[in-house]
């Protein structure tokens, strides 16, 4: 790396701590939280808060991952060996209830009506109308129920009022005009708080500078080809085989691998007689 | 106008609609919404397949302006990424797999139905108009709910027109009711004879087109039912509604079926009606425009400013339309298959006159639109304009080979 990548880089950092430093000026440290999925992204995060942390003789805010039922064990063995590393007391967080009606089996019917109340009153927030659906943590349901619901219940019994999270602006044409410090109003279940992104103008390219100049420890996925990690059914590799580092993040989405579903798409065409 | 709806129909020929000149009664509802809008009589699609095509109606951009890729470029801007910008809620339903989330077309909308996660059969593939319009109902029943909802861009795209040429039986009738066949035949027709390119029977060329024609009925009665739901929702009377295709289809016409990479009228002639609730009277423009024209239209018409990446003009206001010519590019594919090996093919039309450069083989074309509609006699060998022509494509075919390098 050269002097001016490096020289690019701190001042990427020195932004991001400014944000930092802001928030816990802002917000009690106790009253904070910070969101780690073991990705790229929040594990950078993470390490610019814990960096803040010590510099300015702070005790790091509870950490929080959400386990969707769906994961891939290498992203959980990775949360498990760096919170030993780095000393930290990372918090799970699940929808039990979800993943007890459907016996954690992936693709099972959940039955709405076995659900409990609070999760039953979630999916009719959300306007979901139908008696049963699979049980899939990036369904319209599901991602709700495994992921939204779990982390408002974590926010309202820890008064949390503000959530470190690791979105970036080049992920989605949408983030553009995103700031560093949301307001999430009260809403009907649920409770109000602060978001901020203290990496918001870092790129999918300056994550992996920053990852190999400070030898970041990273998930083995991204190795072998992954460039954004999800729940294990919906996310696939980039290139196969090229690390995502290596592979051409200019100019294809870092998302293209997730949620949709290739094969989906290869068979609707050729029954429309494409291919 | 409060909210732009953008209304495309895949595969529509514009020669099956009667207010473009069908005496067959196929579209009497499109028909009907003539004398509230503006027919453009001359619009050509930037190319002959969705894939060629939807870079110019939701991107304003060329095919292969950013090299020859199967993902949707994340280079492209699209006009719902625009729209967003000013906070006009953006929302789109469809059942195209070319233009599903997979291939990147999910950018910019807040609402984004492909269908994708929804089961479909062999025998219609994707979801149907009806099903598309349930979504849109949906949608609108709890975005209206409050009477100051923000403005809107709303995009919905139909499939039923599209092979395999199933059509349900009583739209059949109407067309032929004579035609007894099952629908697995049907299916067969487009496994054996749609999919195999094969016109050596005329006779089954035009059974095919029959079917398709069925299709053009069954999709009559969707927009009808749109319609009904804009008004349902109070939504028609606050929003200019832009009607188009993305290509069109061959039946024989240049020796083939369906549509390949070919830059015939047939193929990307598009029909265009912009409709208005309170127009009080129809007016028909001969501009020659193109369907990249379309997002700068949508500005122009939310009252926003030009958006510079926007390779197109807005088409309103009509007198202030730059009369320059239109571009088209696609892949010159020539059967259902897409080779790796398979060149591009180009066009650049100007008044009435249409040039055509194959890769390929590196053969022109050139067409006097006005005397030789079918397009069957090549001017490019007897032509004084021909070289002046070339010139004109010429920086087209060079931007390609400047990008892929």
């Amino acid at each position: 790396m050269n002097e001016e990548a490096k020289k690019k880089n701190k001042e990427l950092i020195e932004k991001s701590k400014q944000v930092v430093r802001e928030a816990f000026e802002k917000f009690n440290p106790i009253k904070c939280a910070i969101t780690w999925t073991g990705g790229k992204d929040s594990t950078t995060n993470l390490w610019i808060i814990r960096q803040v942390c010590i510099e300015e003789n702070i005790n790091l805010p509870q950490v929080i991952t959400i386990d969707e039922g769906d994961a891939f064990p290498e992203i959980t063995d990775f949360l498990v060996t760096i919170s030993k590393k780095w000393n930290i007391d990372l918090k799970w967080l699940c929808n039990f209830d979800m993943l007890k009606s459907c016996q954690s089996h992936l693709g099972n019917d959940i039955q709405v009506k076995d659900l409990d109340e609070r999760n039953q009153a979630e999916l009719k927030r959300i306007e979901f109308e139908f008696k049963s659906f699979p049980f899939e943590a990036e369904s319209y349901a599901g991602n709700h129920l495994m992921k939204t619901v779990v982390l408002n219940k974590f926010i309202e019994e820890s008064n949390t009022e503000l959530l470190f999270m690791a979105l970036r602006r080049d992920e989605q044409a949408a983030r553009k005009e995103d700031e560093y410090f949301t307001n999430h109003e009260a809403g009907h279940l649920m409770p109000e708080h602060t978001r901020v992104s203290p990496i918001l103008h870092f790129t999918e390219r300056d994550i992996w500078d920053n990852t190999h100049l400070h030898n970041l420890p990273y998930c083995p996925l991204y190795k072998i080809g992954y460039r954004s990690l999800g729940a294990r059914s919906s996310s696939n590799p980039g290139e196969v085989g090229v690390p995502a580092w290596e592979q051409d993040l200019e100019n294809i989405l870092e998302r293209a691998g997730r949620r949709q579903d290739k094969e989906k798409a290869m068979e609707r065409l050729r029954k429309l007689g494409y291919m | 106008m409060k909210n732009i709806i953008l209304l495309t129909i895949d595969a529509l020929r514009k020669d099956v609609l009667g207010c473009y000149g069908n005496k067959n009664k196929l579209t009497p509802f499109l028909d009907s919404l003539q004398p509230k809008s503006i027919k453009f009589t001359n619009t050509q699609s930037t190319g002959p397949y969705t894939q060629a095509s939807f870079p110019g109606i939701l991107t304003s951009s060329y095919y292969l302006e950013y090299g020859r890729q199967k993902k949707c470029s994340p280079k492209r801007t699209f006009i719902s990424e625009v729209l967003k910008k000013y906070r006009i809620t953006t929302a789109a339903f469809h059942s195209n797999p070319y233009l599903c989330g997979y291939f990147g077309w999910n950018r910019g909308w807040d609402v984004f139905y492909d269908s994708m996660q929804d089961e479909v059969s062999d025998k219609i593939p994707y979801i149907k108009g009806d099903g598309i319009n349930y979504k849109v109902d949906k949608w609108l029943s709890s975005y209206t709910k409050n009477d100051n909802y923000h403005p809107f861009f709303l995009w919905t795209h139909y499939m039923d027109v599209h092979e395999p040429y199933i059509p349900a039986k009583e739209y059949l009738n109407k067309v032929d009711p004579l035609i007894n066949l099952s629908e697995n035949e049907m299916l067969n027709l487009f496994k054996e004879i749609i999919l195999k390119r094969d016109v050596s029977n005329k006779k089954t060329v035009k059974l095919l087109k029959k079917l398709y024609d069925a299709g053009v009925l069954e999709i009559d009665d969707y927009v009808k039912n749109f319609f009904k739901i804009l008004e349902k929702y109070g939504v028609l009377k606050d929003s200019v509604v832009i009607i188009t295709t993305d290509h069109g289809d061959e039946f024989g016409e240049h020796d083939s079926l369906s549509h390949d990479g070919k830059m015939y009228s047939e193929l990307i002639n598009a029909p265009l009606l912009i409709y208005r609730y309170n127009r009080t009277q129809g007016e028909v423009c001969d501009n020659l425009v193109s369907n990249i024209d379309i997002p700068p239209t949508i500005l122009y018409l939310f009252g926003l400013e030009p958006f510079e990446k926007f390779r197109g003009h807005s088409m309103l206001p009509l007198k202030n339309y730059p009369q320059n010519g239109v571009f088209g590019e696609a892949i010159g594919k020539t059967s259902n298959h897409e080779k790796e090996t398979d060149k591009p093919i180009y066009f650049y039309q100007e008044n009435d006159l249409k040039i055509i450069y194959r890769e390929d083989n590196k053969s022109w074309e050139m067409y006097d639109l006005n005397r030789d509609s079918q397009e069957l006699n090549n001017l490019i060998d007897t032509s004084a304009k021909s070289e002046d022509m070339k010139k004109k494509l010429m920086p087209q075919l060079n931007r390609w080979q400047q990008n892929k390098k």
